[in-house]
């Protein structure tokens, strides 16, 4: 049987869906048997989702927004 | 401009670089308008500062309005912003003081000899929402991704928080596939662990209560 190692190596080709049948079938037999990895994969698919979610609002302030378009203005009639 | 048809936007696109190539500054406006934000969030991730995310920016724009004419078109005109926007940030970068820089191998998971996990692994997944929008957490995370070594942040951030395909931050980064996928693996096991001993915490506080 595969172990938690193998499994983990192989996760982020699992959650892609790029793995080979045979060897997608075997990880989901491990992780039948293994709620340590259950819990691995679960916290390992929120992690991603928790910091794009953080990290992706990086709206640009107004004022910085503002300055820009006066660069940009200044530019483009030079 | 809209942006509901990925298919029409690309067109549209297009044809603003192919306008720039051609030395027409109206589109210059507009590309600056597509990009700026882009840039921004890139650098502000990168540097974690308003004011170098601002410089950084307008330094990316200046080179398109200066250099836009000289793309040549080898890759996509998206992948040469993203590249410029990541020199400019690292010149940011270069001359601050750092943090030491933590070795991302302390932080991956462990295992026995018959390769089964030596940890106890809670599963915090369920309790994140409500404290997505806490402050607390965003810094957490924020620093969690601070932390990580330049090679794993980067591809990190351009795949995960970006959004941009395998293939894209690879042509991006003149790195092969497998890399990327390598680095990005680094990066989320890293960042899983840093966000387990603080949510796992947590949880186990709410709990007990």
């Amino acid at each position: 049987m595969i172990c938690c190692k193998e499994c983990i190596e192989l996760l982020h080709d699992y959650l892609d869906g790029e793995l080979n049948p045979e060897i997608e079938a075997s990880l989901e037999e491990h992780f039948a048997d293994c709620p340590p990895c259950i819990a691995f994969v679960n916290t390992y698919k929120s992690t991603t989702r928790l910091c794009k979610d953080t990290l992706k609002s990086n709206d640009i302030p107004d004022a910085v927004k503002s300055r820009l378009k006066e660069f940009v203005d200044k530019n483009k009639n030079t | 401009m809209g942006f509901s048809d990925p298919t029409k936007d690309k067109a549209i696109e297009e044809q603003l670089v192919k306008d720039l190539q051609a030395g027409e500054m109206r589109s210059f406006e507009q590309l600056a308008n597509l990009y700026q934000k882009k840039i921004y969030s890139l650098s502000f991730n990168l540097t974690r500062n308003a004011t170098d995310s601002q410089d950084v920016t307008q330094e990316v724009l200046l080179i398109l309005f200066r250099k836009g004419h000289t793309f040549q078109g080898k890759s996509a005109f998206s992948s040469w912003v993203y590249r410029i926007t990541l020199n400019a940030s690292y010149m940011k970068l270069r001359s601050r003081k750092r943090e030491p820089s933590v070795s991302i191998d302390d932080l991956l998971p462990s295992f026995n000899k018959a390769g089964f996990q030596q940890e106890k692994i809670q599963d915090w997944s369920e309790s994140t929402e409500s404290l997505l929008f806490d402050n607390e957490t965003r810094e957490v995370i924020q620093k969690a991704v601070d932390l990580l070594p330049d090679k794993e942040k980067v591809v990190f951030i351009l795949r995960d928080v970006e959004g941009l395909s395998t293939e894209k931050v690879g042509n991006i980064l003149e790195l092969t596939i497998p890399a990327v996928k390598s680095r990005l693996h680094r990066a989320r096991l890293f960042l899983r662990k840093k966000l387990a001993n603080y949510f796992g915490e947590y949880k186990t506080r709410k709990e007990s209560k």
